[in-house]
């Protein structure tokens, strides 16, 4: 019985979306960092790629069309995980920050954005099946 | 009478479920569209749910685009609910129909 | 996600911290004469940030870890008739210069901002997750 409501939550996008709302959480706390280390001398920003997080998702996605069954109960998408990296990007300060407000205050906003919008897909994923399974509107 | 009776009245063989319960001329049956319609809402959630993915990976921009497929989809899954529903309740009346 | 919190209530009071020292450089900018009364003029303060938050370092958040003197000279004017001149007619004021003082005042006020949009944001994303079970 279990196993088979377990299947039913990880055929769908359900996995994705969770993996995306753990991502938009470490990053933002990533960018909170930053921002609150704005005027610490030496302090190099820290970030996490979206654009790669995307591309490992894709990876995980075609290797679950493609028929890799893990082993009962685990997710291919559970051990997910993206490198904190520290962009060489902006001006390197006297003070040896490299801080750039705006473009923390952009990512912030971006990362929120997406958050926001993964939070109302999975929402609406569960929603549905409870529906069907409700059988009523 | 009786046989008056008989002779006048031209029902269709009762069939499945779905099977022609009026006196219809040709042409598309109730079952036919029903499995249309399941086909098209089975269609409709498949789009929408390769939309979610494509947003959910990257590979596109576009949220009004997947919020509109999403939103199709639920519409048309609670239409066949719905339908289901009412189909249901005839089944229950027709069922109580004392002979 | 939580953490952001104390994060951003860490980098509240550091450019608190700043802001209050830069007000004091300002109301001091032509004190000559120290608490005691004695002749010692008012030297510029600034404040020395490190990561880390103040009651642990190895968490992450910023804390204010010095407030230094700092080292340039005096400015030095030539005022004969004053009871602190020097042998050669010259007062030592301290080294404060207005422009500098407001322009790092402005930006304390800007980080301070950033913080608090930064502390809304968290409280915003926290809330959008909590809609899942709503």
């Amino acid at each position: 019985m279990a196993g088979f409501v377990d299947r039913l939550l990880r055929d769908g996008n359900a996995p994705l979306l969770e993996q995306t709302l753990r991502f938009t959480a470490a990053r933002h706390r990533l960018i909170a960092e930053n921002i609150v280390n704005v005027d610490t001398p030496g302090y190099r920003q820290k970030d996490l790629s979206p654009a790669k997080f995307h591309a490992l998702l894709r990876d995980r996605v075609e290797a679950r069309r493609a028929g890799n069954k893990s082993a009962a109960g685990a997710s291919e998408f559970d051990d997910l995980r993206a490198e904190i990296e520290s962009p060489r990007r902006g001006i390197l300060f006297h003070d040896g920050n490299n801080r750039s407000m705006e473009q923390l205050m952009a990512d912030q906003a971006k990362n929120a954005m997406m958050h926001n919008m993964a939070v109302e897909l999975l929402r609406k994923q569960f929603a549905s099946l409870e529906a069907a399974l409700r059988e009523r509107l | 009478m009786i046989d008056g009776v008989n002779n006048n009245l031209s029902v269709g063989p009762v069939g499945g479920a779905g099977g022609r319960v009026t006196a219809a001329p040709a042409g598309a049956s109730f079952a036919d569209t029903l499995k249309n319609s399941i086909q098209e809402v089975s269609r409709l959630q498949q789009d929408a749910s390769q939309a979610v993915q494509d947003l959910a990976t990257g590979k596109t921009d576009d949220v009004t685009g997947v919020m509109t497929a999403m939103e199709k989809s639920d519409l048309a899954f609670k239409t066949l609910l719905a339908i289901r529903a009412k189909l249901m309740d005839a089944y229950e009346e027709i069922k109580n129909i004392s002979v | 996600m939580f953490d952001t919190l104390d994060m951003g209530a860490s980098g509240l009071m550091a450019q608190r911290t700043r802001l209050d020292t830069i007000a004091a450089n300002i109301a001091n900018a032509n004190t000559t004469h120290d608490a005691a009364g004695r002749p010692n003029p008012y030297r510029r303060r600034f404040v020395v940030f490190a990561a880390g938050q103040p009651n642990d370092p190895a968490k992450a958040g910023v804390r204010v870890q010095s407030i230094k003197l700092d080292p340039s000279p005096l400015q030095r004017r030539f005022e004969p008739g004053h009871p602190d001149a020097d042998a050669d007619g010259y007062v030592s004021y301290p080294n404060i210069d207005m422009a500098v003082e407001y322009v790092n005042a402005l930006e304390a006020s800007r980080a301070y901002e950033a913080n608090v949009t930064m502390m809304e944001v968290s409280k915003a994303m926290i809330n959008a997750s909590l809609r899942l079970i709503a």
